[in-house]
């Protein structure tokens, strides 16, 4: 056996020939579709949602706690034995806090993070945080796994004072399980470990989408992350209750390094689009609808009016 | 800086790397699609996060480091589904060359990624600590590592 096998073993996998095609033209149509949303945010007509802005978070009470499956329970059910004493040990914290939004309640259960907390975790040396959070519908018809659409729902970290993009489940390497039992639905995240940021603002984020992004969180100049105001969809804002001594500066230096992304990346907040020179006149008009936003070039920089896509 | 986040920047990324990165993903995974999702996760979330590039090999660097994390995640993901691996090693009895791949896919990410690296695409040990963001010395140790426990793997010396 020699390495020159290994190399033919490589070139004989079943590649498909088409798949630079594949992927150019799945990056086109996804490039296509960001265009879309920004134009529509350009000109297109922003619905005022006051009502649905008022999401507020409560602790759950007793009654609904025990409704549910524990942290240690959904960890048991996914056949995790050694997760399920970590989340049952005095390192694990318990939230039970909650938001309706839209037709669903969200619940943050509970967390523990630290190393050799999970059977299946194959980096034993590196701790991990796990969270539980428990989705169910507010009109009491059941969620069922295999009819729900888990794919279109995200549970992430997020850390105040870097940029929502650069901190998640992507860049965090999360993987996440659903379980499903009387019509609720579990998370089980795990993630590495979140605890190094934790002289920071942490939030654990539930929205319907998928890539944290500009469409779908701010950052403010003081570091603060929320949702975008126009976003629509089910969303809720967790802030972890962690211990500020865990914080680890030079973990997390290490982890932007290793990243490959520039540091500038993780705390700024880039222009949406480069500046071409021009001004711009932004007219509200209030309509049944909601407010309609115009932007037209300022008057005598152009002749013609001039979309923004 | 190269910028991206642009269609135009990532098909040329995709034409350019796309193969070796997916050759890089299937070392690290079985199934051939579970490879190219990675691949396409990494292309299409310089989309969604564009990124500037210091230079040519900083984006090389990045493509490859960020493959290697998808392949990881799904790898995690897919781990309770599967058999434990070097069972897998002990059941296959194809040809030699399918057998090592599949020892080297049973090897942690830290050492079935180096000998990938230098075995497939013909990097120098310097080279790979470049892109990986490693000193040559541990590149160096990992490859060694990697060939030790492909030995214990196959039961045989490695040529």
């Amino acid at each position: 056996m020699n390495w020159n096998d290994y190399k033919k073993a490589v070139d004989a996998l079943p590649l498909s020939d088409d798949f630079q095609e594949r992927t150019q033209e799945l990056v086109r149509r996804q490039a296509q579709k960001e265009k879309e949303r920004i134009a529509m945010k350009k000109k297109g007509f922003v619905r005022v949602m006051a009502a649905a802005a008022a999401v507020a978070l409560f602790t759950v009470s007793a009654y609904a706690a025990s409704r549910w499956l524990s942290p240690s329970q959904v960890a048991q059910m996914h056949g995790d034995p050694t997760l399920a004493r970590a989340f049952e040990s005095g390192d694990a914290i318990k939230v039970n806090q909650s938001v309706e939004t839209e037709n669903f309640c969200v619940t943050l259960a509970g967390l523990v993070s630290g190393e050799n907390l999970s059977r299946w975790n194959s980096q034993a040396d590196k701790a991990h945080t796990y969270a539980v959070m428990i989705l169910e519908s507010l009109d009491q018809s059941p969620l069922e796994r295999d009819n729900f659409p888990l794919d279109e729902y995200t549970f992430t970290p997020l850390v105040a004072g870097y940029t929502p993009w650069s901190v998640n489940n992507w860049t965090l390497h999360a993987g996440v399980s659903n379980m499903e039992q009387d019509g609720i639905i579990y998370y089980l995240l795990d993630v590495q470990s979140i605890e190094m940021f934790a002289d920071h603002t942490v939030y654990l984020a539930f929205y319907q989408g998928t890539v944290p992004s500009r469409d779908t969180f701010t950052m403010a100049e003081d570091g603060t992350i929320s949702f975008a105001e126009d976003f629509e969809g089910p969303h809720a804002l967790f802030t972890l209750p962690l211990d500020q001594s865990k914080a680890d500066p030079a973990a997390v230096e290490r982890f932007i390094e290793e990243s490959g992304f520039d540091k500038e990346w993780f705390t700024t907040v880039q222009p949406d689009e480069p500046d071409d020179g021009m001004e711009y006149d932004v007219q509200e008009t209030e309509t049944e609808d909601g407010i309609h936003i115009e932007i037209l070039p300022k008057s005598g920089e152009e002749t013609s009016g001039k979309e923004l896509n | 800086m190269v910028p991206t986040g642009t269609e135009e920047t990532i098909c040329r990324l995709v034409r350019e790397y796309s193969d070796m990165l997916l050759r890089l993903a299937c070392a690290r995974l079985s199934c051939v699609s579970d490879a190219e999702d990675a691949v396409q996760e990494v292309f299409l979330r310089l989309l969604t996060a564009p990124v500037s590039f210091r230079d040519a090999g900083h984006e090389k660097a990045w493509l490859i480091r960020t493959t290697l994390h998808r392949a990881s995640d799904i790898r995690r993901r897919a781990a309770k589904r599967e058999l434990p691996l070097e069972e897998a090693v002990q059941m296959a009895a194809p040809e030699p060359g399918v057998e090592l791949l599949q020892a080297v896919r049973a090897l942690p990410e830290q050492y079935g990624a180096v000998i990938h690296l230098h075995y497939y695409e013909g990097y120098s040990i310097k080279e790979i600590g470049k892109l990986l963001g490693l000193p040559a010395a541990t590149v160096g140790t990992r490859l060694a590592r990697g060939r030790e426990r492909l030995r214990a793997l196959l039961k045989e010396e490695i040529t």
